[in-house]
């Protein structure tokens, strides 16, 4: 057998980088793979960064990856022969592990940062990096860690996440704001042209003295959605420091770097006296504006709400599509009301909201911004929606 | 003794040529409007000298009978008309009775002339206006007239002419205007050494435009044609009590154009290769310039300008061209309606044909680009052949489109045979076409697709349009950036940007129209610093942008709070376009009118809200705009000018795999 790499220029192995030498069960190791792909650049100038960086030391394998704004560290138990460290292509080390059967897989490194996979019968050599190359990943902080209840940080997340600014040049509009309180957390995004800000009370939250503010990025939020729903842990603890905010979830830590800037002062444009309202089903509402903006402007998506005697009509159209109304009757006492909005903000509040349940619905008059809330929230959860009328 | 002396004709006739005749192309210019009022259908030129040696050109015109023939060298003697009232209705090219004289005076002069009544034809010499000889000539029926030594008795007019090249290329550019003007009269221009010019009498403009230019620029240009009864639009008559006995309502007449404009890919960086005939006459008149402009404001860069071959036709009581010595300048006496009628007649023949850009063409189409037809629209003036290397620095922005010889000098694929150019889409698509273009054409015949057409005709023919945008299937993107689509037609390269620019613009405008702009409010109101004389920009066009969506006050002496926006525009795309829009406003110089800050308004929002290069799109989405677009009236270009759509076409595809 040719040792692959022969012939390419002499390179002295660094000492501890050397040898590495593993076996870890397939399932294990798919698990944690499965957990950390997500954070790996697909398309990136640096090559270091579309690699894993695997450590093995003691009984343990540790996987990281970053893209210099987050990373992601997770472990799993391995049996270690040689402890030491390599990176290996990210993509596809996935991809191969996926496709080989259940059992053990040996990891070995071998000279010029090639390293040797086999299971069962299959053998297959990958071309990693040098190990030196790997960017330094943050490392968790040893005091001022906050436990967050796990439930409470998830369902906060998928209420306000969707409401984060796409728009890149509004960097302070690009996470949504985490407030924390000894007693009780908020979370709030917006994009500008709605607000989604929900509050959970009934907490008791460590280590926080007063209201302590941390704008999350969007993609870090994705991160901790998909690896709060991945686990059962029942608190992740966050600590930050001056450029890097943490979360551990069990045994998985994700960084991610701080958005820098000042948060819009939410609390100024959130309605007072909206006093007109009305009370609809989630999923009656739902169904009439998917239907009705079938036959909105393509780009505007805007959609009519008429409020008059016990009855909301939804409303559009267009001069490519037609037009389209629907009808839900409800209790409506107040003067009639004509409002436009976009529909696609309203259908994000219900897929939010789900389909049980009410909602109701707050207007003030066709300028002022309308709130959305769901009637009956349970949990300690205070849920607000406010969403900017469109001049239609 | 008195210091004020009558001049004599000589030195009188001679001031007189100085604002007629300036340089050989002008004396060429009046000699041959002559001929044409003369009712010539065969004009013959020859010129030495880039026109400073001789310039003769013979007619088959009714020619002069011995005593008009003398007489015509008197000053203001003309047959074209005989009172001042005549001057409201001029039909001929001359009427001033000014060119001979004046030629005459700075010219050696000879003329033959015979009419049908006398049996002996004339022949007159003349040497700087003196009759040196006048005797009986055995011609044929039609007018001689050889000028040699043209200002050999001016010295400082003869001092300030160009080089004999750049006199040649001004005389051969005048005889292709009037050769394009008069396709059905037979035009040669020969130099010295070998023939520039030669068109037998054809029936179409389009035969004589491909006579004349190759079928290169042909399949640049599309045909375009209009008439307008003037009944609704005359002036107002006098009133009854004012009118004569006899008063006959005048007849209202007709207001026709037809001609040919290129596509707008073809860009000039100036107004050289727009020609406009008024009554067949050559002109250059500020209105219909800029009415040609306004009809490709939105599809050219503001800075380009097309190629034009457009042909007026209207009563003469409807133009006075008795305004400039050499008639380059008319007045229309409805200037607006001629005005409108042009840009929209030619707005509408751009919207009818959405003509497709070809790959290759457009590569070599660009202003700044030099190829056949991105010249000066002239045939080569080179004297020699073989001094073509040392005469090109003169003709430099004008490419050879020698008539004899039509071989381009260009890498680019061989021109197919007429005969055995096949069509590559099914016939039902051909006659589509034809039909399309047949009824574009001016003085169009009805053409039955059944018939069999010359072949010459068809090459040009199936003129390739943009309506097969919406049978394109896209199959991805390039760099995320521009969109490639097949159909049957071949492969397109679609940017992905300006074609969303483009359907925005349209739609905007549209919107902005019957006041149904969607407006998003904003949560926060969006606070914009303005410089001072920025602010003074926004309060004027504050009114229009409010109707464009714009939703803003003033915040303090030089901020601005917007508070709703158009649909589309977020953050920074709606800063940096408020701030383009202000920018632009500032620079205009001349007050804008409320449309073009309209339309400026809305290339500014569709620009910025459009779809970005570098922007993912999945195959809904692509289809979705290649379908937005073929619904737009423009699909060529973007507001700003460039083009959306280029064609690399399935025979040219074949040739380059050399299947064919």
């Amino acid at each position: 057998m040719s040792m692959p790499g022969v012939g390419t220029e002499q390179e002295r192995p660094l000492a501890q980088g050397a040898t590495m030498e593993i076996s870890v069960s397939r399932q294990d190791l798919l698990r944690e793979l499965t957990a950390t792909q997500s954070v790996v650049e697909r398309k990136t100038t640096i090559p270091i960064l579309s690699n894993f960086l695997l450590e093995a030391d003691e009984d343990r394998l540790t996987i990281i990856a970053t893209d210099l704004d987050q990373s992601i560290k997770t472990s799993c138990a391995a049996k270690v022969k040689k402890p030491g460290s390599c990176t290996i292509p990210a993509r596809k080390l996935y991809d191969y592990i996926k496709l080989l059967p259940e059992g053990d897989i040996s990891i070995k490194l071998m000279e010029n940062h090639w390293v040797q996979i086999r299971s069962g019968r299959s053998n297959t050599k990958m071309v990693g990096m040098a190990r030196a190359n790997f960017p330094q990943v943050p490392e968790f902080p040893e005091t001022s860690i906050t436990r967050i209840p796990a439930a409470s940080l998830k369902g906060m997340i998928s209420k306000t996440i969707f409401a984060i600014s796409n728009e890149e040049s509004r960097y302070t509009l690009n996470g949504a704001l985490l407030i924390l309180k000894v007693e009780s957390m908020a979370m709030v995004a917006t994009d500008g042209h709605r607000l989604s800000h929900v509050e959970k009370t009934g907490e008791t939250l460590t280590n926080v003295s007063g209201e302590k503010k941390t704008l999350i990025p969007r993609k870090a939020l994705a991160e901790l959605q998909s690896l709060l729903g991945s686990g059962d842990d029942a608190f992740v603890e966050f600590a930050d420091d001056e450029h890097t905010l943490f979360f551990r979830i069990g045994r998985r830590v994700l960084t991610t770097r701080k958005l820098s800037g000042q948060f819009p002062n939410y609390e100024a444009v959130m309605p007072r006296d909206n006093t007109k309202f009305v009370v609809v089903r989630s999923q009656d509402l739902m169904g009439s504006i998917q239907r009705v903006a079938q036959f909105a402007d393509e780009r505007s998506g805007a959609i009519k709400m008429r409020l008059e005697q016990n009855e909301l009509k939804i409303s559009s159209s267009s001069t490519d599509a037609g037009e389209s109304e629907d009808t839900i009757e409800t209790p409506y006492n107040f003067d009639p009301i004509v409002v436009g909005f976009n529909s696609a903000y309203m259908i994000d509040f219900l897929k939010a909201v789900g389909s049980e349940g009410e909602v109701r619905l707050e207007f003030k008059d066709a300028q002022s911004a309308g709130q959305m809330r769901p009637e009956d929230p349970g949990e300690d959860y205070k849920y607000r929606y406010i969403i900017m009328p469109m001049r239609i | 003794m008195g210091r004020i002396r009558i001049l004599s004709d000589q030195v009188a006739n001679q001031i007189a040529a100085g604002e007629v005749v300036d340089r050989p192309a002008s004396v060429v210019k009046e000699l041959l409007e002559n001929a044409l009022d003369a009712g010539a259908t065969h004009i013959r030129l020859e010129v030495e000298g880039g026109g400073r040696k001789l310039i003769r050109i013979a007619d088959n015109g009714c020619g002069m009978l011995r005593d008009d023939a003398l007489l015509a060298f008197e000053r203001h003697a003309t047959s074209k008309i005989r009172s001042s009232d005549d001057l409201l209705s001029i039909a001929t090219l001359g009427f001033r009775g000014e060119a001979l004289p004046s030629i005459a005076s700075i010219s050696r002069l000879q003329l033959d002339t015979k009419t049908d009544e006398e049996s002996a034809g004339t022949h007159i010499e003349i040497m700087g206006g003196k009759i040196v000889r006048v005797d009986e000539a055995a011609v044929a029926r039609g007018t001689t007239i050889a000028v040699r030594d043209l200002f050999f008795n001016t010295p400082a007019r003869r001092k300030f002419l160009k080089s004999e090249t750049t006199e040649l290329s001004h005389v051969t550019a005048l005889v292709t205007h009037y050769a394009l003007a008069h396709p059905d009269k037979h035009f040669e221009l020969h130099s010295a050494t070998h023939a520039l010019l030669v068109a037998p009498p054809v029936r179409k403009s389009s035969e004589r435009l491909y006579q004349i230019f190759g079928g290169d620029l042909v399949d640049q240009l599309l045909p375009v044609a209009a008439e307008m009864s003037l009944e609704h639009a005359g002036l107002p008559e006098p009133p009854p009590w004012k009118r004569d006995a006899d008063y006959k309502r005048p007849e209202p007449g007709f207001l026709r154009l037809s001609g040919f404009l290129s596509k707008p890919e073809l860009q000039k960086l100036n107004r050289n290769s727009i020609y406009v005939f008024v009554n067949r006459r050559l002109v250059r008149d500020r209105v219909i310039l800029h009415a040609v402009s306004e009809a490709y404001r939105n599809i050219m860069p503001p800075t380009s300008f097309p190629v034009v071959l457009m042909f007026l036709e209207m009563p003469p009581d409807e133009v006075d061209v008795n305004v400039h010595p050499a008639k380059a300048e008319v007045r229309f006496r409805q200037s607006g309606f001629v005005h409108d009628f042009v840009r929209d007649s030619l707005r509408n023949g751009l919207i009818k044909a959405r003509p497709a850009a070809s790959f290759l063409q457009a590569l070599t189409a660009s202003p700044h680009a030099t190829s056949v037809i991105s010249g000066a629209l002239l045939p080569d003036v080179s004297p020699l052949p073989g001094e073509e290397g040392e005469t090109r620095f003169a003709a430099a922005d004008s490419e050879p489109v020698l008539v004899e010889d039509a071989a381009d000098f260009e890498l680019r694929p061989p021109q197919p045979e007429p005969e055995t150019d096949k069509l590559p889409f099914s016939l039902a698509g051909l006659e589509v076409g034809l039909e399309k273009l047949t009824s574009g054409l001016p003085e169009a015949h009805d053409c039955d697709s059944q018939t069999p057409i010359e072949a010459g005709e068809t090459e040009a023919q199936a003129p390739a349009t943009l309506n097969g945008l919406a049978s394109l299937k896209p199959l991805g993107q390039l760099r995320e950036s521009f969109i490639l689509a097949v159909n049957e037609e071949g492969l397109w390269i679609i940017d992905q940007h300006v074609a969303h620019e483009r359907v925005l613009f349209e739609k905007i405008l549209r919107e902005r129209q019957v006041e149904r702009v969607e407006r998003q409010r904003l949560l926060m109101p969006m606070l914009v610093d303005l410089l001072p004389q920025q602010m003074v920009v926004f309060a004027a066009i504050a009114r229009e942008l409010e109707r464009n969506g714009f939703e803003a006050e003033a915040f303090g002496p030089r901020t601005i709070a917007i508070k709703a926006a158009p649909i589309g525009l977020e953050g920074n795309r709606l800063e940096r376009m408020l701030v383009e829009v202000l920018e632009q406003s500032e620079r205009e110089t001349q007050r804008e009118n409320l449309e073009t800050v309209r339309t400026r308004i809305a290339a500014s929002i569709a620009c910025h809200a459009a779809i970005k290069v570098n922007t993912p799109l999945d195959s809904k989405r692509m289809e979705w705009l290649l379908a937005e677009l073929a619904k737009t009236d423009h699909p060529t270009s973007c507001p700003h000018g460039r083009p959306i759509a280029l064609r690399y076409a399935w025979k040219d595809i074949q040739r380059a795999f050399q299947r064919i």
